[in-house]
């Protein structure tokens, strides 16, 4: 991975209050054994990112910072974002592990509306993608790695979409 | 190709609002258990020839469709000479060549088809593989892949709406 876009994913990865095992593996510094307790690591840091990415989308329709004809693009993001979370939080508690819930201090109190908030959405998606493409090759349990794989398409779409409505390139 | 059915998108959303156990039975009911790697390599090999046979065939009617078609196309040379490369790692006999079969100019709507299943046949072939890094690299072709199937719904969506 290009070491600016690695940067750019950890930053976000730190933003949304990833620490530990997993953000060792995201900075290439440590290589995952496969065992229940990284599958753990990579389940809390995969939530993190996902608790951020509802609460931005969340903002950005209450407080009406998509441009109007890509909302519904927001709204379905959004559902996505929580069928993931909601997915991820009960394949930790069916292992007895207690999720991680959301931070208490995302600021987006300042966040521009229009293109340049679609933008914070492109970066959101861009460094999930990211995250779940480095780690999904540490996850032991077939069950965790199946979702793990639909997810990650998902958040395929999610940037691609928001690639083009910005005009960057997507082939 | 298999039949049309709930997207995989709809099919996790729904499945995450039921009890743990529903949702694994319910996606592994959902999902093609492979035996092999090997059975998931020759799988991904089927449909990515599809696709792009299908693909070369579209640009004959559709010239706009060229530049997409090229970039796929040299999407899946790429990722045909890593799984070689797998192959090769893993002890398995190498690509069985098969020309597929172009045919008439496909629809959008058979290409996105084809490029789901190729999407699916990559997911539901990581736990099959049995190997960090083979999970690794076909995660990473699933996501050109991926890519290319969110362009193809949105072109069909952009059809839709008479775009």
């Amino acid at each position: 991975m290009a070491e600016s876009r690695r940067a750019f994913m950890l930053a976000a990865a730190r933003a949304a209050g990833v620490a530990g095992p997993a953000l060792a593996a995201l900075a290439g510094r440590d290589a995952l054994p496969r065992t229940e307790e990284t599958d753990l690591s990579i389940l809390s840091a995969a939530l993190l990112l996902e608790h951020h990415a509802i609460a931005l989308y969340g903002h950005g329709l209450k407080q009406s910072l998509f441009p109007p004809g890509l909302r519904a693009y927001a709204t379905e993001f959004r559902g996505d974002h929580q069928g993931h979370r909601d997915t991820q939080v009960a394949i930790m508690e069916e292992r007895g592990a207690t999720a991680p819930g959301p931070r208490d201090d995302y600021d987006f109190a300042h966040a521009p509306a229009g293109e340049s908030f679609v933008r914070l959405a492109l970066e959101i998606e861009v460094a999930a993608q990211s995250a779940y493409t480095a780690l999904i090759g540490h996850i032991r349990t077939d069950d965790y790695l199946l979702s793990a794989a639909f997810i990650l398409i998902d958040e395929v779409r999610h940037m691609t979409v928001w690639r083009r409505v910005l005009g960057l390139r997507i082939y | 190709m298999s039949e049309p059915g709930p997207s995989r998108r709809s099919l996790l959303r729904v499945l995450a609002t039921a009890p743990l156990a529903a949702l694994v039975s319910g996606q592994r009911a959902e999902a093609r258990d492979y035996a092999s790697a090997a059975e998931v390599l020759a799988e991904i090999d089927r449909l990515e020839a599809s696709l792009d046979a299908r693909l070369g065939a579209l640009t004959i009617t559709v010239a706009a469709a060229g530049a997409l078609a090229r970039s796929v196309q040299a999407d899946h040379d790429r990722h045909r000479r890593a799984r070689a490369g797998l192959r090769r790692r893993l002890g398995l006999a190498p690509r069985r060549e098969r020309a597929a079969a172009a045919g008439a100019p496909p629809s959008v709507e058979v290409l996105r088809a084809i490029a789901q299943d190729l999407v699916h046949a990559h997911a539901e072939g990581l736990p099959a593989l049995r190997d960090a890094a083979a999970v690794d690299l076909l995660a990473r072709n699933m996501v050109d892949d991926a890519r290319h199937l969110a362009i193809l719904q949105m072109w069909l969506e952009a059809e839709g709406q008479g775009g």
